[in-house]
């Protein structure tokens, strides 16, 4: 379950990453103004804002172990 | 605006505490080995462990490098709350597999999993590539800092202090400190010189946006006098963007420093719980960064693009020459600045000692003369370094924009061999010559972007086609670890 929420996250970011980046904006253009900044800027501040939470949440889902299994196939501690 | 003797009287009870701190880590040191020393004794818990990565990763061209490029820029420099945040999400490619092998085969360094996972006759000139191209972008990255540290010595003690005894004196407290007390001192000193950072730049901040009458007002005041600096970016800066995040998010994780903070953490929870708090860390230093130099856009007309650094230096002068709390507010963030300064410095210092000693000089060892060793190699390069800081005028930006494009040549080393089982040593170092030398190449032939992507960003892409088609052609190698070699 916590492989599949982590890897569903990380696949948003990567989705995230691509739209905060204004390459489907015409290059010159006088923007509007939003949220204080320019339209193009409030996407990419609010594409990183939800990417930090996806990635905190991936991370509180990715198992970081302290063990490696064995030759023996017994887990060894630390 | 000039601090004077309350500058020197701040910076020298923040150098006291700092030595202080280093006492406190000798004294809880539980011996002698390597292991103690550069890594804490693999003690580090979660808050420290975020604090002390989060003061590593902010070096003082965040702080003041960065409201520069964004004054330079306008906002397109935005890019870079993108491109630091993409760092933690590259980790996920690095820590799950690393760790569990690092805690089972005590890791000091990089090197130590090359060591586990690469075998055959190429094994070890893998290695000693591996370890030059980080010696490199780590003993360029410890110049710029001491470059950094002489100057906000010097404003902040309005010139009592001169900038060589500024990067003379500070170069030597980190390294009494860390040499002392090794990676607790340097972790510990990182937490509270990360604390001062965020208050500093959160209090900037806050100043900045009440003068100016709110963000809205700042952003129209910017489109009026400089409507390119909030206009749609062009393609060439879209590409150029994409490429920053794969250059920084990449490289970045490869710092070895951050490597050894992967192998200092107590548990893999504590690693957890540390990535999933510094993913926010982009947004309260590198944004605020960014706003703070667009905001000066409006307030200052610099002409040279040298000069543009100074934003945030004429940024808390006018601040604080209101006197009382603004000019005692002006100070903390100065020492602030200060503080990640330091704290990149040193980690990069304890790394060297490391990466010198076990992955350059092969001395293995878990013993106290290893230590000894790494000891005195870091003394040695800290010495080597400072001429080169103290000679002002002495142009190395093309080396320092070199750094990153040299690290990431190491991707295919790290990121795929973690991932993939079929890659081979040979190829990973034929991709890795081929990668370096086609980024030297072009970046001394002054040409640093192809179509705004980064030399560096192609050569690892070449560098890793080469790796991988050669590796599918490879035989089996003998040497290497089964154990270090992932399923898939």
């Amino acid at each position: 379950m916590s492989a599949t929420v982590r890897r569903i996250c990380l696949v948003l970011i990567g989705v995230l990453y691509v739209v905060s980046v204004p390459w489907y904006r015409e290059g010159g253009q006088a923007p509007a103004i939003w949220l204080g900044l320019p339209d193009w800027v409030a996407v990419s501040v609010l594409c990183y804002g939800a990417v930090a939470v996806l990635n905190a949440i991936a991370w509180s889902a990715t198992e970081v172990h302290d063990d490696v299994e064995g030759p023996d196939g017994e887990e060894t501690p630390r | 605006m000039n601090f004077g003797m309350v500058g020197v009287v701040a910076l020298g009870v923040y150098l006291l505490s700092l030595i202080g701190v280093a006492e406190i880590a000798r004294r809880a040191k539980e011996d002698h080995s390597p292991a103690d020393h550069f890594l804490a004794g693999r003690s580090l818990g979660a808050f420290v462990l975020f604090l002390t990565i989060y003061a590593t990763a902010y070096s003082g061209n965040s702080l003041l490098g960065y409201p520069g490029r964004a004054y330079r820029d306008g906002y397109s420099f935005v890019m870079a709350t993108g491109f630091m945040m993409s760092i933690i999400v590259v980790f996920h490619a690095l820590v799950p597999k690393l760790r569990p092998l690092a805690v089972r085969h005590g890791f000091v360094t990089p090197g130590d999993y090359l060591r586990l996972r690469f075998g055959g006759p190429w094994a070890k000139a893998l290695r000693l590539a591996v370890a030059v191209l980080m010696t490199l972008a780590l003993a360029n990255f410890l110049l710029a800092q001491l470059k950094a540290m002489g100057d906000v010595a010097s404003v902040v003690t309005g010139g009592i202090v001169p900038y060589e005894a500024g990067v003379v004196g500070l170069a030597f407290v980190i390294l009494f400190y860390e040499t002392l007390g090794g990676m607790r001192a340097v972790a510990w000193t990182d937490a509270a010189q990360g604390i001062a950072m965020l208050v500093g730049l959160s209090a900037l901040l806050v100043w900045l946006l009440g003068e100016s009458g709110g963000l809205e007002a700042i952003t129209r005041a910017v489109a009026e006098k400089a409507p390119e600096k909030v206009a749609t970016p062009s393609a060439r800066v879209n590409a150029n963007w994409f490429s920053s995040i794969a250059l920084m998010g990449t490289a970045s994780v490869l710092y070895p420093q951050a490597i050894q903070r992967v192998f200092a953490a107590e548990s893999g929870q504590a690693l957890r719980r540390s990535f999933a708090g510094m993913t926010f860390m982009p947004l309260a230093t590198t944004l605020v960064v960014t706003l703070i130099g667009v905001a000066a856009i409006a307030r200052f007309d610099i002409e040279r693009a040298v000069d543009t650094d100074g934003v945030v230096p004429m940024l808390l002068a006018e601040w604080g020459s209101a006197g009382g709390f603004a000019t005692a507010a002006a100070l903390v963030v100065f020492l602030g600045a200060l503080s990640a300064i330091m704290s990149t410095a040193d980690s990069c210092l304890l790394s060297l000692g490391s990466l010198l000693s076990r992955d350059l000089l092969g001395a293995e060892g878990s013993d106290a003369a290893a230590t000894r060793l790494g000891k005195r190699l870091a003394a040695g390069v800290l010495l080597a370094t400072i001429p080169f800081a103290l000679a002002r005028e002495l142009t190395l930006w093309r080396l320092i924009e070199l750094k990153m494009e040299l690290l990431i040549q190491c991707v295919p080393a790290f990121l795929i061999a973690l991932h993939w089982s079929r890659l081979r040593t040979g190829p990973v170092l034929v991709g890795i010559v081929v990668g370096t030398l086609f980024s030297v190449a072009l970046t001394f032939s002054d040409v640093t972007r192809l179509g705004g992507v980064h030399v560096g960003v192609v050569g690892c892409g070449i560098n890793a086609a080469v790796a991988v088609v050669l590796s599918l052609f490879a035989g089996r190698e003998e040497g290497a670890a089964a154990e270090a070699q992932p399923s898939g």
